[in-house]
C-alpha cells in the first residue's frame, strides 16, 4: 500500500520534471527605466500568454545602462548571459569580432520578414554581410524648436541662419540655434549632408576627406561669421538654455524630450536643407536591435520571441506607451500611431538618416575626432590640420588593432 | 661546549641532484611526447587540410553546382576511403548540393534545402565568406579560411573550407578525415636510465670529494660544499643536456616522417583529382598543382612541398628552425628552474622549510584561509595582468590563446623605448608628443608632488587654526572642512568641470567681475592642469587636516610653555616643537597620499578628460583609453604594470629613506 503510493508519488514528479523540461525558458535582459520598460513588459506578457502553448515562457531582466556592454561583453562568452538582449547597434561589430557572442541570424531569415523593416534600419544590423539582429527602434537627432520664437521652422539652412539670427543676443545670453556642435555624433549630421563619411570600405578611416573639413568649416561659419551657436556647448548647457526660452533651435534626440521644461511649447521638424549642397542634413540613427546569443540553448525560441518583439502589434504597444520609434514600416499606419506628433516627426526625419558604422573600430574614432571638434573650436587650429591629426590618430589605432 | 653538528652536505646536495633530476627529466619526458603528439597532429591537420582542398579545387572546376559536382564528389570519395561525409554547400538558395553523408540518402538526398540543425554549417559559411573578403581587403591573411566544425568526435577532423567560383565565395566545402592515432613510440627507459646514471655519477664523485676535504688536514667543510655545489650543477645539468640531444634527435625523425607522409599523400590526391576531371570529362587535368594543397589554416601554401609534392628541403628547414627555437626556450627555461631548485634543496632551503612549517605548525593553519585568498583574489589576477602584458592580446584576437600572441617585450620597448617626447616645429616652438609615457610619466609626477604639496600646506596651515584655544564654533568648522572629503569625489568632479566652463561657469564669471577676461581653461595644458589641481586639492586637504589635527592634539601645552619661558619666538616653536612632533604622523600620510594622488583616476578623467590631445592625462588614465578605448589589452597590461614598477621602486625607497631617518 505505501509502496504504490510511493511509486505514483514518483510517477507525478517524473512527470511534472519532464514537462518543465519540456518548457522553454527564455531570458531576455534590457536596459529600460520607467515608461519604457513598463510597455516592454506589457508586450512581453502579451507573448507570454500566447506562447505559453508552446511550452516557452520568457522572463526579462533589467541590467542598468552604464554596465550593460560590458556585462553583456564578459558574461554571454561564458555561457552566463540571456538568450536574447537589446541593445544598439554600435558595439555590434566588436562582440562579431570577438566571437561566441552574437548569433548570426541570416540562416532563419524570411524575405518577408526583412521586408517589414525600414531598409536603412535592417543595414544597421549588418556587419560584414551577415545580418546578426532585428531592428527594434531607431533614435535621431532632429531640429526641436520653441514655439513661441519660432512660429513657423525653417526648411533650409540660409532660413535657419535668418531666424536665428534675429533671435541671437550673446550680451544676454541667448541664441538663436543651440546644439552639441562638438560632439563628433551631432555633427555627423552636418558632415553627411556634405558627403562626407568616418570610414571607407575596409574599413578605412577617413576622417580628413575634404568633404568632412568642408563641413566643419560650415558649422564654424555659424560659429564665427553668423554668430548664432554659444562657444563649448555643453548637454547641461543646451538643456539650462532651452528650458529658460533663451535658445531658440535646439538639434537633439527623443532623449532630450523628457528634459524640456513643461512650460516650454516646442515643436518638432525635420533638420533644414542646406542650400550649398541641396541635401538636407542626414543625422546618424541609433538603431537598437534584439541579438539571439550565441551560447543560447533555444536559438529558435529566441529568434521567435525577437520576431513578435519587432512586430506591429508589439511595435505599437512600445511606440504609443514606451515612446519609442519602431523599426517596423507597418506600425507607422495605425491611426493613432500616425496622429502622434512626436512620432510623426521621428519617422519623417528617418526617411534621410544614415545608420552610424557599427564596426568595432568606430570606438577609435570618438576620442580624435572630439579632440579635433575642440581645438577647432577652440581656434588652436585650422579645420583641415585638426582633422589631419585625427585621421593620423585613428589610422595608427586601427592599424594597432589589425596586426596579427 | 661544542656547537650544533654541522649539516650534512653531501645528503643535501645529493638530495638536491636526485630531485632536480627527477623532476626535470620528468617534464622534459612529458615535453617531449607532447611535442611528438603534435608533430602527428599536424600531419593529420595536414593531410586534410591536402584532402580538403583537393575537394574544393575539384568542386569548383565541376562548376560548383549541379549534377556534374554531385558525380564528381562521389568519385572522388570512392578514390579517397579514408576522408568521409564529403559536403558541398552554396548560399543561393541554401542548398547542399552534393553529399557522400551516409544519413544523406533517398529523402535527404543532395541536392536539397539545408535543414534546420544544418544551421552551424550555413553559418560557418557565412564567416568563411567574410574571412575570405577581410583578408582581401586588408591584403593580411588576419582571418582563418580553414575552421573546424564541431559534432565529428575524437576519430575523425571535420573541416570546412570556402568555395570560390570567379574570384568570389559561392558556398563551402566540407569533410571528416580519418585522424591518425596519437600514440608515439617512445619509451621510458631513457629518462630512467638517464636519472639513474646521473644519481649514480654524483653519489660516487661525491663520496670521493668528501672524504677527501673531511679527513683532519683536508680543506675542510666550506671548499667541500663549494666543490659539491659545483658537482651538483654539474651533474644536474649533464643529465639534463644528455637527455636534451636525445629529444631533438627523436623529434627530427619524427619530423622528415611527417613530410613524407603528407608528400604521398598529396601525390596520391594529385592523381586522384586528374582522374576524376579525366573521367568526367571536365577540363583542366593538366593544370592542376597538387603542391598547392599543402596549406596552414590561412590558407597559405606552407612552402615545404613543391609544386608536384615532392618535399623542398629549405621549405622543411624553415619550418623547423621557428619549432626548434620555442623548443630551445623551454629547454632553457627548465634548466634554470631545475638548477634553482638544487641549488635551493642542496644549500639547505628543503630543511629549513621543513623545520619552520613543523615548528609553527598551528600559525600556518590559521594563515592558511587568508594564504588561499589572497592567491585567489590578488596573486593570480596580477600574474595574469603580467602574463597578458607579454602578448599583443587585442580585441580581434581575444579568441587565440596566450602562446599565439606571445610578442615578450615588445609591448615594454614600445612603452619604454619610445623617447619621442618632443619635436621642434618650423618656427622653432617646441611641439609636445603627449601620447609618449615619459611625458605622460613626467606630469603625473608634476601631478603628485604639487597635490601633495598643496594638500599637506592646507591642511596644516587649517589644522593649525582649528587648534587655537577656545576657537569659537570649533566643532561646526571642523565639520564643515571635512565636507570636501565627504562627499563622493566623482560629484565633485563633476562640479567642479561645470564650474571652470567657458561661458556660463562660475569661476570665468567672478573673473569677468573683476573686469579680467575669461579664460577657456580646457584649451590649453597649463590652465587644464590648474582645473584638476584645483579640484583634487580641495578633495585632499581634508585628510591632512585631519592627521595634522590629531598629531597636533597630542603635543603636550607644557612644552610651549616652557619655550615660551625661555624666549623662543613663535617661529622658532613652530619649528622646533610642533613639526618635529608632526612628522611621525604626516610622513606615512604623505606616503599614502603619493600613492592615491599617482593613481587618481576619477579626477583627471573627469575634469579634464586628458583635455587638451591627451597633454593631462596620468599613467592610469592612459592606460584606461589604451585598453577600453582604442582595445589593446596586452599593450595597456605592460602600461600598467610599469607603472606598478614605478610605484614598487618609490615604495622602497621611501622605506629606506624613513628607517634611516628614524634610526638617526
Amino acid at each position: 500500500m505505501r509502496l504504490n503510493a510511493l511509486k505514483s508519488l514518483l510517477a507525478v514528479l517524473a512527470v511534472c520534471l519532464s514537462a518543465s523540461a519540456l518548457a522553454a525558458d527564455l531570458v531576455v535582459w534590457h536596459s529600460y527605466r520607467a515608461a519604457e520598460k513598463a510597455a516592454f513588459e506589457k508586450v512581453v506578457a502579451n507573448y507570454n500568454k500566447t506562447a505559453a502553448a508552446k511550452g516557452v515562457k520568457v522572463t526579462t531582466l533589467a541590467v542598468p545602462y552604464d554596465a550593460f556592454a560590458d556585462k553583456i561583453t564578459a558574461a554571454v562568452p561564458r555561457g552566463n548571459g540571456p538568450d536574447v538582449f537589446i541593445f544598439a547597434q554600435d558595439r555590434m561589430g566588436g562582440w562579431v569580432e570577438a566571437g561566441k557572442t552574437i548569433e548570426p541570424i541570416d540562416f532563419y531569415l524570411d524575405d518577408a520578414t526583412k521586408a517589414r523593416y525600414l531598409p536603412t534600419t535592417f543595414e544597421a544590423m549588418t556587419y560584414r554581410g551577415t545580418t546578426y539582429g532585428l531592428p527594434l527602434n531607431y533614435k535621431v537627432i532632429t531640429m526641436i524648436y520653441n514655439k513661441k520664437l519660432v512660429p513657423t521652422p525653417p526648411k533650409t539652412s540660409g532660413e535657419l541662419v535668418a531666424i536665428a539670427k534675429k533671435l541671437t543676443d550673446k550680451a544676454s545670453g541667448r541664441f538663436g540655434l543651440v546644439y552639441n556642435y562638438g560632439d563628433f555624433y551631432f555633427h555627423a549630421a552636418l558632415m553627411n549632408a556634405f558627403g562626407g563619411k568616418v570610414f571607407a570600405p575596409g574599413p578605412k578611416p577617413t576622417l580628413n576627406d575634404p568633404a568632412n573639413v568642408k563641413s566643419v568649416e560650415y558649422v564654424m561659419k555659424w560659429v564665427e561669421k553668423d554668430g548664432i551657436l554659444p562657444l563649448e556647448p555643453s548637454v547641461a548647457l543646451i538643456t539650462a538654455l532651452f528650458n529658460e526660452g533663451k535658445a531658440a533651435i535646439v538639434f537633439n534626440g527623443p532623449w532630450f524630450l523628457g528634459e524640456i521644461a513643461p512650460n516650454i511649447e516646442y515643436g518638432i521638424a525635420p533638420l533644414p536643407v542646406i542650400d550649398e549642397t541641396k541635401t538636407p542634413m542626414k543625422p546618424w540613427m541609433t538603431v537598437e536591435g534584439v541579438y539571439v546569443t550565441a551560447p543560447s540553448k533555444q536559438k529558435e525560441a529566441a529568434y521567435d520571441f525577437a520576431k513578435y518583439l519587432t512586430d506591429v502589434e508589439a511595435g505599437k504597444v512600445l511606440a504609443l506607451e514606451g515612446r519609442q520609434s519602431p523599426a517596423n514600416k507597418a506600425v507607422y499606419l495605425d491611426p493613432k500611431v500616425a496622429a502622434d506628433p512626436t512620432l510623426k516627426a521621428f519617422r519623417e526625419q528617418v526617411e534621410v538618416a544614415v545608420p552610424m558604422p557599427n564596426v568595432p573600430e568606430m570606438t577609435m574614432v570618438w576620442t580624435p575626432a572630439t579632440t579635433a571638434m575642440n581645438s577647432i573650436m577652440k581656434k588652436s587650429s585650422t579645420p583641415r590640420a585638426a582633422l589631419d591629426e585625427a585621421q593620423k590618430a585613428v589610422a595608427k589605432d586601427v592599424a594597432g588593432l589589425r596586426k596579427k | 661546549m661544542p656547537g650544533p653538528a654541522p649539516p650534512n652536505h653531501r645528503r643535501r646536495f645529493t638530495a638536491g641532484v636526485l630531485l632536480a633530476t627527477f623532476l626535470g627529466l620528468a617534464v622534459s619526458h612529458a615535453m617531449l611526447r607532447a611535442s611528438l603528439r603534435e608533430v602527428a597532429d599536424s600531419a593529420s591537420r595536414r593531410v586534410a587540410a591536402v584532402s580538403l582542398s583537393a575537394l574544393a579545387e575539384l568542386s569548383a572546376r565541376a562548376g560548383g553546382r549541379g549534377d556534374a559536382v554531385r558525380k564528381a564528389v562521389s568519385a572522388w570519395q570512392q578514390r579517397t576511403p579514408t576522408a568521409k561525409a564529403a559536403r558541398v554547400m552554396v548560399f543561393d538558395g541554401t542548398s547542399l548540393e552534393a553529399s557522400t553523408r551516409a544519413e544523406d540518402t533517398g529523402e535527404k538526398a543532395a541536392p536539397r534545402r539545408l535543414s534546420k540543425d544544418e544551421k552551424p554549417l550555413y553559418d560557418m559559411a557565412q564567416q568563411l565568406r567574410a574571412a575570405v573578403e577581410t583578408n582581401r581587403e586588408e591584403g593580411q591573411k588576419r582571418k582563418r579560411e580553414i575552421e573546424p566544425l564541431s559534432g565529428a568526435g575524437d576519430a575523425a577532423l571535420a573541416i570546412a573550407e570556402p568555395l570560390e567560383k570567379e574570384g568570389s565565395v559561392v558556398g563551402l566545402v566540407a569533410l571528416e578525415a580519418a585522424v591518425a592515432s596519437r600514440e608515439v613510440g617512445d619509451s621510458p627507459w631513457w629518462p630512467l636510465g638517464t636519472f639513474l646514471g646521473t644519481g649514480l655519477v654524483f653519489a660516487l664523485v661525491s663520496a670521493g670529494v668528501s672524504r677527501a676535504t673531511l679527513k683532519p688536514g683536508g680543506a675542510g667543510e666550506k671548499v667541500e660544499r663549494g666543490l659539491l655545489a659545483l658537482l651538483a650543477v654539474l651533474a644536474t645539468l649533464g643529465g639534463l643536456s644528455f637527455f636534451g640531444w636525445y629529444s631533438f634527435g627523436e623529434l627530427e625523425k619524427a619530423r622528415k616522417q611527417e613530410h613524407e607522409q603528407v608528400s604521398g599523400w598529396v601525390r596520391a590526391q594529385g592523381d586522384a583529382v586528374r582522374a576524376v576531371l579525366a573521367d568526367q570529362g571536365l577540363p583542366g587535368a593538366g593544370t592542376v598543382k597538387p603542391g598547392d594543397w599543402d596549406v596552414d589554416a590561412y590558407r597559405t601554401p606552407l612552402g615545404v612541398l613543391d609544386a608536384e609534392g615532392a618535399v623542398r628541403s629549405q621549405g622543411a628547414d624553415a619550418r623547423a628552425v621557428a619549432t626548434e627555437r620555442s623548443a630551445w626556450r623551454a629547454f632553457a627555461l627548465l634548466f634554470a628552474a631545475a638548477l634553482g631548485l638544487m641549488l635551493v634543496t642542496g644549500f639547505g632551503g628543503l630543511s629549513r622549510l621543513g623545520a619552520a612549517l613543523v615548528e609553527h605548525r598551528q600559525a600556518y593553519l590559521y594563515i592558511a584561509p587568508a594564504i588561499l585568498g589572497t592567491l585567489v583574489l590578488v596573486f593570480f589576477p596580477f600574474i595574469y595582468g603580467i602574463t597578458l602584458s607579454f602578448t599583443g592580446s587585442n580585441l580581434y584576437n581575444s579568441s587565440q590563446s596566450i602562446a599565439e600572441t606571445w610578442v615578450g617585450l615588445k609591448n615594454y620597448g614600445e612603452i619604454l623605448g619610445n623617447f619621442n617626447v618632443a619635436v621642434r616645429a618650423e618656427d622653432g616652438t617646441l611641439a609636445f608628443n603627449y601620447e609618449n609615457f615619459y611625458w605622460t610619466f613626467l606630469f603625473t609626477v608634476a601631478w603628485t608632488v604639487s597635490n601633495v604639496a598643496i594638500g599637506v600646506t592646507v591642511g596644516l596651515i587649517l589644522a593649525l587654526i582649528l587648534n587655537t584655544k577656545d576657537l569659537f564654533l570649533r566643532p561646526v568648522y571642523r565639520v564643515l572642512l571635512i565636507l570636501p572629503w565627504a562627499v563622493p569625489n566623482y560629484i565633485t568632479a563633476l562640479i567642479w568641470k561645470g564650474m571652470f566652463h567657458q561661458q556660463f561657469g562660475v569661476i570665468n564669471q567672478v573673473i569677468q567681475m573683476f573686469g579680467g577676461q575669461p579664460v577657456s581653461w580646457f584649451a590649453s595644458p597649463g590652465t587644464s592642469f590648474v582645473t584638476a589641481l584645483a579640484t583634487n586639492g580641495w578633495l585632499s586637504f581634508p585628510f591632512m587636516m585631519v592627521v595634522s589635527l590629531g598629531a597636533l592634539q597630542s603635543i603636550p601645552g607644557e612644552l610651549y610653555e616652557a619655550a615660551r619661558v625661555d624666549g623662543a619666538s613663535r617661529w622658532q616653536q613652530f619649528a622646533n616643537i610642533t613639526l618635529p612632533a608632526l612628522k611621525p604622523a604626516l610622513v606615512p600620510a604623505v606616503i599614502l597620499s603619493v600613492v592615491w594622488t599617482f593613481n587618481m583616476f576619477n579626477i583627471v578623467y573627469l575634469v579634464t578628460a586628458g583635455e587638451p590631445a591627451h597633454a593631462t592625462e596620468i599613467l592610469v588614465t592612459q592606460a584606461y583609453k589604451f585598453a577600453f578605448e582604442k582595445y589593446q589589452y596586452g599593450y595597456a597590461a605592460a602600461y600598467s604594470t610599469v607603472i606598478f614598477g614605478i610605484l614598487l621602486v618609490y615604495g622602497t625607497i621611501q622605506n629606506r629613506v624613513s628607517k634611516a631617518t628614524e634610526a638617526a
